[in-house]
């Protein structure tokens, strides 16, 4: 058994052998673990909206040792991950880290999003450090505005963005 | 074999654990599997051998396969797997008899993955590769098994 707490690490390399496919891997990989992922979120979405994306982050935040926080409104949820484990485990790792390893996130969630007709702004800020921002809009317009000020700019398969 | 002083694991981890992560790894074995061929996912297990493991096996290099113990005792207590393990001066011997990861998988999946349970198989094998020691994993049902570390003949 790989412990869940070492899933991370694995991760890591499966994104290391996919990326040496071509991003098509990489995204073909991103959408089957979004479609995994939908049946821990899709029907929290379906029923609750943003509230029901706040509970499954309220999961994650415990479950994951996440330091984070969380906010949902009538119009947006916004999560500022201050100390993201994930990273940070592939960085204090023995085999070197994926150089786009935080890419999986909006990976798996921007297609949740488009399916459920939410729009993701997810902001990594850097690439090597293990925080980020994350802000799901009810309105394509705001979510729009709020991209003007990212700093960096995440894509999933079907939307592109940072490079 | 000599006992060692205790220091924290290399990957020693606390907190909460998030069990719905082997189900990613179970999707990510299918996905592997049916684009690639069940040889690459086998690779990808032994780079998490020997390239994320690189302590355990250095420990077996050095001599000293206690340190898998070590390994095994925090992740199945953590993960509050049905296992035990016995020391001889033979062998080690791991017999978990309800594996928590198999389980939860069994849970949340449509299925488990026929190859599910070669990431123990097939991270067990790297670890021990070239060191004095070899580690059999034996599947004695769904979600059981025995693992064995013997001294090389």
């Amino acid at each position: 058994m790989i412990p869940s707490d070492h899933f991370t690490r694995f991760y890591n390399e499966v994104f290391k052998f996919l990326e040496s496919k071509g991003q098509e891997d990489l995204d073909l990989y991103w959408l089957e673990i979004s479609k995994n992922q939908e049946k821990h979120i899709l029907d929290l979405i379906k029923t609750k909206g943003l509230q029901g994306m706040y509970e499954y982050w309220s999961v994650i935040e415990e479950e994951e040792n996440c330091e984070l926080d969380l906010m949902v409104d009538e119009d947006h949820l916004e999560l500022h991950m201050h100390g993201c484990p994930s990273l940070a485990k592939v960085m204090d790792n023995d085999a070197a880290p994926m150089s786009r390893y935080c890419d999986h996130c909006a990976g798996w969630i921007g297609p949740i999003m488009d399916k459920t007709g939410y729009h993701l702004v997810y902001d990594v800020i850097s690439r090597t450090e293990p925080r980020c921002v994350m802000r799901i809009f009810k309105d394509a317009e705001k979510a729009k505005e709020a991209e003007k000020s990212v700093q960096l700019l995440m894509g999933w398969p079907g939307k592109k963005a940072a490079t | 074999m000599q006992k060692l002083p205790e220091t924290p694991l290399r990957y020693q981890e606390e907190g909460n654990v998030h069990l719905d992560f082997h189900g990613a790894v179970n999707t990510t074995i299918d996905f592997i599997v049916e684009r690639y061929g069940v040889e690459v996912l086998h690779e990808i297990f032994a780079k998490v051998g020997k390239d994320v493991y690189v302590d355990l096996r250095q420990h077996m290099l050095d001599g000293h396969p206690e340190e898998m113990v070590r390994h095994w005792r925090h992740f199945f207590t953590r993960e509050d797997a049905d296992y035990d393990i016995a020391v001889s001066e033979d062998e080690i011997v791991l017999t978990v008899r309800r594996c928590t990861a198999y389980h939860h998988v069994a849970k949340i999946s449509p299925s488990v993955s026929a190859h599910f349970c070669d990431q123990t198989t097939k991270v067990n094998e790297a670890i021990a590769e070239g060191t004095p020691y070899r580690i059999d994993t034996e599947i004695t049902g769904p979600g059981a098994c025995r693992q064995i570390i013997r001294r090389r003949a």
